[in-house]
């Protein structure tokens, strides 16, 4: 018995240092943003020696979200939004896709592999000027065609000023119920098989925010005064390719951990079943390995939310159409001085990230107590 | 239901040849065992008549159609596998209806072949679990079940009770003969278990480095062994082999071996050539000790010495010096026997083998 404690404060010694310097440096200094974006330090004299804050609330989130000057936020958090799913569908899918075709056991697999995973290994400083270069106006993949005797392409990959799926930021709360209707009930049909009384439930949620939404139209109350419309802008496109071709590689390289950790028998027992080797990745081998999807997705959204460099080295802090939030709390904070606005940002993004990873880590730790 | 045929049929990975021409006809609802020491290729002839090994050479033909390049699913056997091969996260409805599914049943069909294999495997309370929260012997049931419901012309097992512990594989050879008698399906069954064997098996199929060295009823190939490899593999302990002679004596053909002299029954091995070396081959269980004098002729038995003895519970074992060959006797009930102890032992010479010591083949 006194051993073991004995044991336990060695323990506790030689983890002390590390809790002490992740407490401070680590959530010290989360609790110090959280504080610095309740407050209005900013502005003319924000680099002062002793500089004024005055504690204002959430004034700065209210701003990020309805105030007029804000635009530009919430553009940049649209297209973050936008990213990080074409980043996951396209990283996932992709990286899946190669996972399977290695899979199958080619010749050259172990080459393949490593020609696939070697994007990784770049920096993202590198990759971006890589990418900087071939989607150049006049150079890279839009002379491809020329190669096979067709017309260059035109595309501006990362100043394009189109924007599709546009949408009335006004109407927020109305597309927000929307999705939530949309989801609830995708959910709803999912769960339809293992129990119909939570699918009901589900379904009635969805329909009741579904219909909210659209026989309240336009009484519900707007999120601005003036009309401003965002949306998926096309020079994202060129970012998303430049951030797939690095991650699907590692996505490959997980699933493919993963394929070839199903034993050989499993494999058989589903061919003597009747499945064709479609139906043994859809039915049997994707699925049992749910783990590993979801450890892609976690890891790969809080990258995207997160995403700097890449976007900083391809198309600089500036470019208006690839905004990404990362950047403006950037140019918030250490350009415009505006130090408050900048916290509030990062708390955001911080929220964002937790709203991925804190479910993620609840199931893990579920998971390991039941076992 | 359908026959199974394996005409010549050869396997090589690379230039190793693991299948040297195998020739088996498995009759329709027939029960067969493969038995073999590790390696010698059971497994390899299962996953080739089940279509998972490519064939090298020769033919396999179920029903009556030649199977060499039909695709497994097409082939309509079913397999269970010595780790059971569940698929870890479907629950055990979904295991068992997945085969169904991938051949496109009907919904309701699907259940009610679900709920009537699950009935016969008691298996009704598991369904809506995964493998995970099943016991060993549960999944061995939902791996079996997973094979009834489609039922396939052929069932194939490869080991499938080697992960259980004695009793509970003990309770599913049971189940396991109940079924075959229910469903009559042609089985081929793979085992290292001799007792698995020797109970379950309408024929037995005793393979050695690829090669089959004997195909016969589990009686069969106890008492009438093919050759000196058959007769050490089948039983336990295994037979007694001792190095002979065939001569004359007095007129009666008689089996010679240093000191020990046995005349052999007037129905067997007369014809063989006088002054013959010979292999001479007694089961353990054809050497009594208990009620000779009634059980035995008088020119078969013998005076012994005990060497060791052990007791098995039902029977003991011994080991005897006869004459100077040593033999080990199974001899029915508790004989409490010392190293040094005299009895007077009989052997069951009409069950005698003799092998030619060349070829170690059985002499006919
Ligand atoms: N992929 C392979 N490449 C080369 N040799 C192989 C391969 N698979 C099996 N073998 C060889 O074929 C022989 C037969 O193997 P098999 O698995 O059929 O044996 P088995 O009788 O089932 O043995 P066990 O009782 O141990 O399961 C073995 O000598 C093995 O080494
Ligand atoms: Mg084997």
């Amino acid at each position: 018995m006194r051993e073991v404690s004995r044991d336990r404060i060695k323990a506790f010694l030689t983890l002390l240092p590390s809790i002490v310097l992740i407490g401070i440096f680590v959530y010290g200094f989360i609790g110090n943003t959280i504080w610095i974006s309740l407050t209005d330090w900013g502005g003319v004299a924000a680099l002062a020696e002793h500089p004024v804050k005055h504690f204002i609330g959430i004034q700065n989130y209210v701003d990020l979200f309805t105030g007029f000057l804000e635009g530009r936020f919430r553009q940049d958090m649209v297209n973050a939004v936008f990213y990080s799913v074409s980043l996951l569908a396209g990283a996932v899918g992709l990286g899946m896709f190669i996972a399977i075709l290695l899979d199958r056991k080619p010749k050259g697999e172990d080459f393949l592999r490593t020609v696939f995973l070697y994007p990784m290994s770049l920096s993202f400083i590198v990759s971006g000027t890589i990418w900087r270069w071939m989607l150049a106006p006049q150079g890279g993949v839009n002379i491809l065609p020329t190669y096979a005797g067709f017309k260059p392409l035109t595309f501006k990959w990362l100043s394009a000023k189109t924007t599709v799926l546009a949408f009335n930021w006004q109407n927020l709360l109305q597309i927000g119920l929307y999705l939530v209707a949309v989801i609830t009930i995708i959910i709803g049909f999912i769960v339809y098989r293992n129990s119909r009384s939570k699918s009901v439930k589900w379904l009635a949620i969805g329909a009741l925010s579904g219909l909210t939404a659209w026989i309240g139209g336009d009484m519900l109350p707007k999120a601005l005064i003036l009309e401003e419309i965002h949306g998926f802008n096309l020079a994202t496109l060129g970012i998303i390719m430049a951030t797939i071709w690095q991650y699907s590689g590692y996505t490959m390289a997980l699933y493919l951990a993963g394929f070839n950790g199903i034993s050989q028998d499993l494999h058989d027992a589903a061919m003597l079943d009747g499945a064709s080797t479609s139906a043994y990745y859809t039915h049997i081998a994707i699925p049992m390995l749910k783990p590993i999807t979801i450890s892609a997705v976690i890891i790969l959204s809080h990258i995207s939310l997160k995403m700097f460099d890449l976007i900083f080295s391809m198309t600089g802090p500036d470019n208006a159409e690839t905004g990404h939030p990362a950047l403006n709390m950037y140019l918030t904070t250490f350009r415009a001085n505006e130090f408050a606005r900048g916290a509030s940002i990062a708390i955001v993004l911080f929220l964002l990230a937790a709203t991925f990873i804190i479910p993620y880590l609840i199931t893990q730790y579920k998971q390991r107590r039941t076992r | 239901m359908a026959q199974v045929k394996l005409n010549n049929v050869v396997k090589n990975y690379g230039n190793v040849k693991v299948v040297h021409g195998a020739d088996l006809l498995i009759d329709d609802s027939e029960f067969i065992v493969l038995v073999g020491p590790s390696g010698c290729g059971k497994s390899t002839i299962l996953r080739m008549i089940a279509g998972l090994e490519t064939i090298s050479g020769g033919e396999i033909v179920i029903g009556d159609q030649v199977v060499n390049r039909v695709s497994p699913k097409d082939r309509n056997v079913a397999m269970v596998f010595q780790n059971y091969a569940l698929y870890p996260h479907m629950t055990v409805r979904e295991n068992m209806a997945f085969g169904l599914k991938m051949a496109k049943e009907p919904r309701d069909i699907i259940e009610k072949k679900v709920n009537q294999a699950a009935a016969t495997l008691e298996l009704g309370p598991y369904l809506d679990r995964k493998p995970a929260a099943l016991s060993g012997g549960q999944r061995q049931r939902v791996a079996m079940g997973r094979a009834i419901v489609r039922q396939p012309d052929v069932f194939l097992f490869d080991e499938p009770l080697s992960n259980l512990d004695a009793q509970l594989r003990t309770q599913m050879r049971m189940e396991l003969k109940k079924l075959h008698l229910q469903f009559k399906t042609t089985t081929i069954y793979v085992t290292h278990d001799q007792i698995e064997a020797m109970t379950l098996a309408d024929r037995i199929v005793i393979l050695k480095d690829g090669y089959i060295q004997q195909v016969g009823s589990p009686i069969e190939v106890f008492e009438r062994p093919a050759n000196v490899f058959v007769a050490q593999f089948i039983g336990n302990p295994p037979m007694n082999i001792i190095k002979g002679k065939c001569t004359r004596v007095n007129g009666a053909m008689t089996l010679v071996a240093g000191d020990l002299s046995l005349q052999l029954p007037e129905d067997k091995y007369q014809d063989i050539a006088e002054g013959k070396s010979v292999l001479i081959g007694i089961r353990p269980d054809g050497i009594k000790v208990r009620d000779v004098e009634h059980r035995i002729r008088e020119e078969w038995r013998k005076e012994a010495t005990v060497n060791v003895a052990e007791i098995l519970g039902g029977q003991s074992l011994l080991e005897l010096n006869i004459s100077n060959n040593r033999f080990i006797a199974e001899v029915e009930g508790r004989m409490k026997l010392h190293p040094g102890d005299k009895v007077t032992v009989g052997f069951e010479l009409d069950r005698v083998v003799l092998f030619d010591p060349e070829t170690t083949e059985a002499i006919a």
